[in-house]
């Protein structure tokens, strides 16, 4: 099968959601990568991304409780599943593979 | 887990409720209670963080960025929704939903594959239908549309002038040159008026090319072409008709008279005109459907140089020469318009004492259908009168034609519930899985669209197939194609449609309501109510079947009756020649003793009209002298001594015209001897004080002194009409009488050689006359012409009855085949306890032939009204005769046993083993 291909806000949901301790939803994922990369993003468009990265098989999901401030709506609770764990995995080998190959005088010529 | 969950949120803290409401309606079911909880979460955050109105323009920006098909995107259908394991309320899809109607159509081609014999007897009988009802359709639609090539068509009306004398009413659409003149001047009401005259016939010639040609005379005021819109192809239609000796004529006219249309500015002229007349104009040829016929217009300013119209110009508020057609404002209520119009002529002009006249406006739409009553003035009695078509006709295919598309609705509804229990189990899974009525009803209804569809497409094809057969038979251009008006293919759209929904909403409704337990159970679907409806139906076809039936047979027969009935004269080889110009008029004398001297003539007579006349014969009043009772009214021959010889009519008593000294004697027909008292002619005296002028009488002698003649015999009774009409009382005046000049020459000839007799009695006329054009016909062609529009319906008649015959036979065959189907294993059961085939064969065809006899015998009382009252319309008629109902009664039973037998047979003859074996 070919390799499912993961876009930069996949990936850094599926991270997100990896390294979430707690209940991982909507809101919570949604401040988690405001948090951690200054950039706001809106609900649908993190939503959007979870139900993809379900529907390639990288999140699972399951229902969970409601509380009174969502109106008494149910949570749909993502968890990562091993071909999640994986793929950030192979792109984490993937990256640092890259990382080994930067000669070490190029990063200083430019001053970094 | 519903939705409405009460929002324990006070109230002033809650996201805007739109943006909510938005939200619910675009998102997808199984994704909108989690999106939206986040939401209203992230909501409240935010109104902890920077405020209720910050929160709230963000959560309607938030919601906006929802808009995407991501999450409009609705779930695909059930399977799915199990393994992914979202649990939502179930939802059904829209029965409008793409999915939904792929699948419908997907199953309706799957079925009516599957069952190719009922398909095919379904497609047929819904084709045949709807191609009857569209040509029908086609045929009355250019009934009803005569006349609308005119943009003011509902504003143009036709004066018609209602007057009585003496308890005498006539009602004549003419009106006089003041009428039209002073009431465009005097009534507001009034936009504009036009006269026509059509004062007779003559030769119009083109001077460079002189070929002798009669054409009608009509003479039209600058206005005509204004008020209607008959379009110029050269010319302008404001100035064509202004001048003195202009002259309009039709493409056709041209190209006859010049070979060419390119021929504005030439010359032409008119024998009874003195100036030659410049073609100002050339008009278009008159659509199929137009009430008027005239090939040229000459300009009324023309006329005005005459002595006799000079007088008309400043007088006449009283003669009925001029059809009067007026364009009334928008808006104007030709009702009080016509009674002003009355008492404007009664300001001008009081009538003589004893008379009353009154005016009326006919629109012109209904001139076409609604003249009946109205006999059409103004014209030289040369001149035909406009054509009129019948209403009674326009009903009666009305009729037919619905009738046909019923039926074959009908047929189509009988055998899908017939079929109810064969589909039964279909219907029964589908609704244990989770289908709806709704998407039942509408799954049939898809069904019966898709086959009406398909036939509308048959139809079509069979329409253009069998449009030139019945342009043949109409006399009509009709077309069926992309420039048909757009009127008719709604028409035919709304039909199919209406009729498939119709047919098909009755079984749709009937098997989606049956309950799914019932059903798969193999329990009888079919409720004890549907089985005599089914059988209604069937009675319900026969019934109409056999007053077709009849009524083609009494249609058929009255023809042959007008065809061979004897008229009281011999109309066979008889020539009859228009006399046309004066000296062919002058010197008949010569004239005629040179056509008896051909050997191949038998006999010639003068007349002034001849029997079976087309045209107007004239009318006079008649009363025995001394007499002072009100006159009768009698029509009025003018014919020589050998007019009796000729038409070979009997003369009963008395003796014929001698010589020029019985110039004032008169023959009488048995009527108007009868009506007269006269029983032995003995020359006794009678007055004839007055004669008709376009529909008017007027005195004969300007002295108002009566013309006096003696009766010198009695002639057998002949029908000088058409057989429409009841022989009326006539007078057989001399050729040389004041009233009615000769216009025939009537020539009795041999059958050998027709041709080279013509030739020779043509020689003789044209050397008594040059100009003269020598127009002949045969009379007993002309006769026929009568009854041409009878044939014509008769032929149609043939055509719908066989139709719907057909159609019928559709629905039983398809019915008897379903009974057969059903009673399969009981066929097996008699057949194994010894029953024969022909014992089967009957007991499966009897059931229907009850129904057929049903039917008849509700067929024929309400045939025997409706031809009896057809038959009325004929003064001369046929009897309705018993043996007429047997016939067609016999001819039903006949075929719905064809038609039944064959399947009875073959249930019959099917081996009963193998009906039995199965379970």
């Amino acid at each position: 099968m070919k390799k499912t291909i993961l876009g930069e806000l996949e990936e850094l949901v599926l991270l997100v959601v990896a390294a979430s301790t707690q209940e991982a939803y909507g809101v919570p994922i949604c401040e988690q990568l405001q948090q951690h990369t200054g950039r706001s993003f809106t609900i649908g468009a993190v939503h959007t991304t979870l139900y993809r990265l379900e529907e390639k098989g990288f999140l699972s999901s399951h229902v969970g409780g409601a509380t009174a401030e969502r109106g008494g709506r149910s949570k749909r609770l993502f968890t990562l599943t091993t071909a999640g764990g994986r793929v950030l995995l192979d792109m984490q080998q993937m990256r640092s593979r890259l990382w080994q190959a930067i000669p070490q005088a190029k990063l200083q010529l430019l001053g970094l | 887990m519903t939705p409405n969950r009460p929002d324990p949120q006070p109230e002033n803290s809650s996201p805007p409720q739109w943006a909510d409401r938005l939200l619910e309606w675009f998102v997808a079911p199984h994704l909108r209670e989690y999106l939206q909880g986040d939401l209203h979460e992230a909501f409240h955050q935010r109104v902890a963080q920077v405020g209720l109105a910050r929160a709230r323009r963000q959560y309607v920006w938030a919601v906006l960025h929802c808009l995407t098909p991501f999450f409009v995107k609705r779930l695909p259908p059930v399977s799915v929704r199990h393994t992914t394991g979202y649990n939502n309320e179930y939802q059904p899809l829209s029965n409008l939903h793409p999915a939904m109607l792929r699948n419908y159509f997907k199953i309706a081609f799957r079925t009516l594959g599957r069952h190719k014999l009922y398909t095919a007897l379904n497609l047929a009988g819904l084709t045949f239908g709807i191609t009857c009802f569209l040509l029908i359709g086609l045929y009355l639609f250019d009934e009803l549309t005569f006349d609308q090539q005119h943009r003011n068509a509902s504003r143009i009306y036709r004066v018609i002038e209602h007057k009585t004398v003496n308890g005498e009413a006539t009602t004549l659409a003419a009106g006089s040159y003041k009428l039209a003149q002073e009431s465009r001047k005097v009534l507001a009401e009034i936009e504009n008026t036009t006269r026509l005259l059509r004062p007779g016939r003559a030769n119009l010639i083109n001077p460079e090319h002189p070929v002798n040609f009669q054409e009608t005379i009509t003479n039209a005021d600058e206005n005509f072409l204004q008020i209607f819109d008959f379009p110029l192809v050269l010319g302008d239609k404001r100035t064509a008709l202004k001048e003195p000796n202009s002259i309009v004529i039709n493409q056709d006219l041209a190209r006859r008279l010049f070979g060419h249309t390119q021929v504005l500015g030439k010359t032409l002229q008119f024998s009874h005109m003195e100036s030659p007349l410049k073609v100002t104009g050339v008009l278009k040829n008159h659509p199929p459907n137009s009430s008027f016929d005239f090939n040229s217009l000459v300009s009324e300013a023309s006329l005005r140089t005459t002595d006799y119209f000079k007088q008309t110009m400043t007088s006449d508020w009283s003669s009925t020469d001029f059809s009067v057609y007026l364009l009334l404002k928008p808006n104007v209520n030709s009702q009080s318009v016509s009674t002003k119009l009355t008492n404007l002529v009664l300001a001008n002009d009081k009538p003589a004492p004893g008379t009353s006249l009154s005016f009326s406006l006919q629109s012109l739409n209904d001139i076409h259908l609604g003249s009946e009553a109205i006999t059409d003035g103004a014209r030289n009695s040369n001149v035909a009168a406009m054509a009129q078509g019948s209403p009674f006709y326009i009903r009666i295919f009305g009729f037919v034609a619905l009738f046909v598309l019923c039926i074959a609705g009908i047929n189509y509804m009988n055998l899908s519930t017939a079929r109810a229990s064969n589909r039964a189990k279909e219907i029964g899974v589908r609704k244990s899985i989770g289908a709806v009525r709704s998407s039942l009803v509408s799954q049939f209804l898809v069904e019966t669209l898709l086959l009406t569809g398909i036939s509308l497409l048959l139809a079509l094809v069979l329409v253009n197939v069998g449009l030139p057969y019945l342009n043949q038979f109409v006399n009509k251009q009709l077309t069926l194609g992309l420039g048909t008006d757009y009127r008719i293919w709604l028409m035919t759209l709304v039909a199919a449609l209406l009729i498939g929904l119709l047919s098909g909403s009755y079984p749709a409704l009937l098997l989606s309501g049956l309950r799914p337990v019932l059903l798969l159970k193999g329990i009888k679907v079919n409720p004890p109510g549907s089985l005599s409806l089914r059988k209604g139906l069937v009675i319900f076809q026969f019934t109409i079947s056999t007053i077709l039936i009849i009524s083609t047979i009494v249609l058929f027969r009255q023809v042959q009756f007008m065809n061979t009935t004897s008229l009281g004269f011999n109309k066979d080889l008889l020539v009859v020649i228009d006399v046309n110009t004066g000296a062919a008029r002058d010197r008949f004398e010569t004239i005629k003793a040179d056509m008896a001297k051909i050997p191949s003539v038998k006999s010639v007579s003068v007349s002034s009209r001849v029997p079976g006349e087309w045209k107007t014969i004239r009318r006079v009043k008649i009363n025995t002298q001394g007499k002072t009772d009100a006159p009768k009214i009698a029509y009025l021959i003018g014919a020589d001594k050998d007019f009796l010889k000729t038409f070979a009519v009997d003369l009963i008593e008395g003796r014929n015209f001698i010589n020029p000294t019985d110039s004032t004697a008169v023959l009488l027909n048995e009527t108007a001897a009868r009506l007269l008292n006269i029983t032995k002619p003995s020359d006794q005296l009678v007055e004839i004080p007055a004669m008709s002028r376009g529909g008017e009488f007027g005195p004969i002698n300007d002295d108002n002194t009566p013309f006096k003649a003696r009766v010198i015999g009695i002639v057998k009774d002949f029908h000088f009409q058409s057989l429409h009409a009841r022989i009326e009382p006539l007078v057989v005046a001399y050729n040389q009488n004041p009233i009615h000049g000769i216009d025939y020459y009537s020539a009795r000839i041999e059958a050998q050689g027709i041709p080279e007799t013509l030739e020779k009695l043509k020689a003789v006329l044209v050397k008594a006359d040059g100009d003269e054009p020598f127009e002949f016909h045969f009379l007993d062609q002309q006769l026929a012409l009568f009854y041409l529009e009878d044939a014509r319906r008769q032929t149609l008649l043939i055509w719908v009855a066989l139709a719907t015959i057909f159609i019928a036979c559709l629905g039983l065959f398809g019915l008897a085949t379903y009974s057969a189907e059903q009673r399969i294993k009981e066929i097996g059961v008699r057949k194994v306890l010894g029953a024969s085939v022909a014992n089967l064969a009957s007991l499966l065809s009897m059931d229907f032939l009850k129904l057929v006899l049903i039917a008849n015998s509700i067929g024929f009382p309400l045939a025997w009204w409706a031809t009896n009252k057809w038959l009325q319309e004929y003064a001369y008629h046929i009897d309705l005769d018993w043996w007429i109902f047997a016939l067609a009664g016999l001819l039903a039973i006949g075929i719905a046993l064809l038609t039944v037998s064959y399947q009875s047979i073959r249930a019959a003859l099917t081996n009963p083993v193998k009906s039995l074996r199965s379970e």
